[in-house]
């Protein structure tokens, strides 16, 4: 039972637009107090004090990274603490992971078996269907009690029009939303049935015709996002895009917003600072999926993200072992770590002015939050002391060799900002050295 | 100094190429010269007496890898590396340790074991020779991959051009069939268009691949129109799977609008020349009196002009790795 104090921090909280210099008390897992020149007099009862002297640094909500794979549940717990090093303070995890989450217990299970108050919060999306392209709907509303968020297939389409629209009319009777990886599967070579030679591995265009790779058109995507909005209308279910990459894409969510449909998408960081053109050695971390696209499709995710169109930033996490990723290009495993980089690469669109401080992290807490219908974090009185600690001016440099997981798209990339502390519940569940030295008991 | 090098200076014949690198992973990325370099030292090979002392690399270990079937690309560099007096080790890893789950690292750390000169591998993904040459320490020729490159096939395309026609330069060539699954297309896209050769490419269009035109050719979709006054007419085999499809239609239908017979020949250049760089579908690519006519099929010729270009090649890579 001990307070904490942070000493002069920029607290940036969306939530009630704040973004000013104060000091911020925490008894136990509650802030009790956001005001200028605390006095340890002020306090009731004289239980020790941990004073952080936090000039220059920034507090905000923590990060709800909405889009996480973790593989294998084995993985749970690690991947929950490298994201709690990274400023991550919840996660949604993806059903396609081994075993699926596609029933009520195992959906209860992953909870229980992640249920650690210092530790960031798992939330879970439950499976849609049974199998990635089966018919049978899964138990949508059970699933839902025992605590899933939203449902989606995860890494692959909801590709049958019937059972997309049963499950978005189910899904809005019990107020979830479906998360679609918007992909026409038939189109872009990615469904075996259709196809016995073409297995799409990059975007279709100039580069994939020069390294002999199968091309993915990119309107693979909106035609997707074209038919799904019409379902959505047709059920009323909050209807989310996940990482969109496309100018096209964006364009339709953009209007059938202005439209009214309830609509909302994410995107994450390769999509705004990769292209296409990553691919030319053939570098198998440069795989993902949806696949880097052109230089105009990657504008055009920035002019989304600046517009609002683009709601939310999550870090599309797919850990692969390098295994599976030193091999040739076709036969590598898709996707990349994202976790650890997250919060470095979404800085890198503040450090280029490209977006304010504030709405960065509004893009990765509050926004995520409000798509998902989970409590909008909030730094104030009386409310719940889970919040992250950084350095926004300390120059960074991604290098591979010092992250935990592999691989990243992003070695050798420079940005700026450094996660100092990640408070889950009033406890500090990372403090690096450099916030640790500046406390005084 | 290089033990190669020592040997060969009292041989006359030994006169390498030296490259920028000691791999040939792709022709895109080789400039003019280094091409005319060794076109000129495969033509060389070419006229000298088979029985000529060019045992220039004694000692030289080469590994033919295969990891997909091949008959006279492994046969033509086995004979390149003998005529160079190489010891050659056949190697075929046709869905051998792919499907036994070994990774290609694996695969590769265990032949670098072996301390080979030069890997000679073809694999059926676009990109895998780049691997190897990533993690040996010896020379890497890339054999093909994938839909990718087959650098030494249009090295020898060339050098067949050359020695017919007298020239690259300013040459309209006509490279017709499957281009979207060709890595000898694209691979001669690059190679004659570097030499200033006008490149001309037909196929359907669902056989096209994208933004084709960026790689500095004409697309055609009509071959009478794309082998119009053409000089050199290049076929691509059309793979069986794509022989009905969703790709084509069907075989007679390909043949129709995209096989070369007496007709469409007619609209080329009176001497024009027929390459095809084999296997030969008859009477799907090519109409059988045309693959056998001697005044116009070179497909002989090509076959012949591999080993030439091959040693230079193998000589080349040996000179400059240990150049360098």
């Amino acid at each position: 039972m001990t307070y904490s104090v942070f000493k002069s921090i920029k607290v940036i909280n969306p939530a009630t637009s704040l973004n000013d210099v104060s000091d911020v008390v925490v008894e136990n897992n509650k802030i009790i107090a956001i005001v200028k020149n605390f006095k340890q007099e002020d306090l009731d009862d004289k239980r020790p004090i941990t004073s952080y002297d936090c000039s220059g640094l920034v507090m905000s909500p923590g990060i709800i990274d909405i889009r996480v794979n973790i593989g294998k549940t084995e993985n749970l717990i690690l991947t929950q603490k490298i994201a709690a090093e990274n400023g991550i303070t919840s996660m949604v995890i993806l059903p396609n992971q081994t075993p699926k989450l596609n029933n009520p217990s195992i959906i209860d299970h992953i909870q229980r078996q992640s249920e650690n108050s210092s530790l960031p919060k798992v939330w879970v999306y439950g499976a849609a269907t049974k199998d990635d392209q089966s018919l049978e709907m899964c138990e949508l509303g059970l699933m839902s009690e025992m605590g899933a968020i939203g449902f989606t297939n995860g890494n692959k389409s909801i590709k049958n029009s019937l059972v997309l629209r049963r499950v978005m009319s189910y899904a809005a009777m019990i107020n979830r939303p479906i998360i679609q990886h918007a992909e026409d599967e038939d189109l872009s070579g990615l469904n075996q049935a259709s196809t016995t030679s073409i297995k799409g591995e990059m975007n279709e265009g100039e580069i994939s015709t020069r390294l002999g790779l199968i091309g993915i058109p990119s309107c693979a995507e909106v035609i997707m996002i074209e038919r799904d909005i019409r379902l959505a209308k047709l059920t009323g279910v909050h209807y989310h895009v996940a990482h969109v990459s496309t100018r096209d894409g964006i364009d339709v969510i953009r209007k059938a917003k202005k439209d009214g449909v309830k609509i909302s998408c994410d995107t994450a960081p390769p999509y705004f600072t990769l292209n296409e053109t990553k691919l030319l050695s053939y570098d198998t971390a440069f795989k993902l999926s949806p696949p880097l696209r052109s230089e105009d499709d990657r504008l055009a995710v920035i002019e989304g993200i600046q517009d609002g169109t683009i709601d939310a930033i999550a870090s599309d996490h797919r850990a692969r072992s390098k295994d599976t990723k030193i091999q040739p290009f076709s036969a590598a495993s898709i996707g990349a770590s994202g976790i650890e980089t997250l919060f470095l690469v979404t800085m890198e669109l503040v450090n280029k002015k490209i977006i304010s401080i504030d709405k960065a992290i509004s893009l990765l807490t509050v926004n995520p939050a409000n798509i998902l219908n989970l409590e909008i974090p909030s730094l104030d009185q009386n409310k719940n002391a889970t919040f992250i600690i950084f350095d926004e001016n300390i120059p960074s440099k991604i290098d591979k060799n010092n992250l935990k997981m592999s691989p990243t798209p992003f070695n050798g990339r420079k940005s700026f900002g450094k996660i100092l502390g990640t408070f889950i519940n009033g406890q500090p569940s990372f403090i690096h050295n450099d916030l640790k030295v500046k406390a005084e008991k | 100094m290089n033990k190669f090098l020592k040997n060969n200076q009292k041989n006359k014949l030994y006169s390498p190429v030296k490259l920028s690198s000691h791999h040939l992973l792709s022709i895109e990325g080789m400039t003019k010269d280094e091409i005319q370099k060794l076109l000129d030292r495969a033509d060389f090979f070419a006229n000298l007496d088979r029985h000529s002392d060019t045992k220039f690399l004694p000692g030289y270990v080469v590994l033919n890898v295969f990891f997909e079937n091949s008959t006279r690309t492994r046969v033509s560099f086995e004979l390149a590396a003998r005529r160079l007096g190489a010891e050659v080790i056949n190697i075929s890893l046709i869905n051998s340790s792919i499907k036994k789950g070994e990774s290609l690292l694996d695969t590769a750390s265990t032949l670098n074991a072996m301390k080979p000169d030069l890997l000679i591998v073809r694999h059926p993904h676009s990109g895998a020779p780049l691997l190897f040459a990533d993690y040996l320490n010896c020379s890497i020729i890339n054999a093909g991959d994938g839909r990718h490159e087959h650098p030494t096939q249009a090295l020898l395309d060339a050098l067949t051009i050359k020695r017919r026609i007298g020239r690259l330069e300013d040459l309209k060539i006509s490279i017709c069939g499957d281009i979207a699954n060709s890595r000898v297309a694209r691979s001669n896209i690059h190679l004659l268009t570097t030499m200033g050769a006008e490149v001309r490419c037909v196929a359907p269009s669902t056989l096209m691949p994208s933004n084709l035109e960026k790689l500095n050719v004409k697309c055609f979709y009509d071959m009478d129109e794309g082998i119009k006054n053409s000089d050199v007419i290049m076929l691509l085999r059309l793979q069986n799977e794509r022989m009905s499809g969703t790709e084509n239609p069907s075989e007679r239908e390909y043949f129709k609008f995209f096989g070369l017979d007496e007709k469409k020949l007619s609209l080329a250049s009176p001497n024009a020349v027929i390459m095809h760089p084999g296997p030969m579908n008859r009477g799907v690519e090519i109409a059988s009196s045309l693959a056998d006519d001697p005044s116009r099929s070179l497909i002989k010729t090509q076959v012949e002009m591999g080993v030439a270009v091959r040693m230079s090649i193998i000589e080349a890579l040996n000179f400059t790795k240990n150049q360098t």
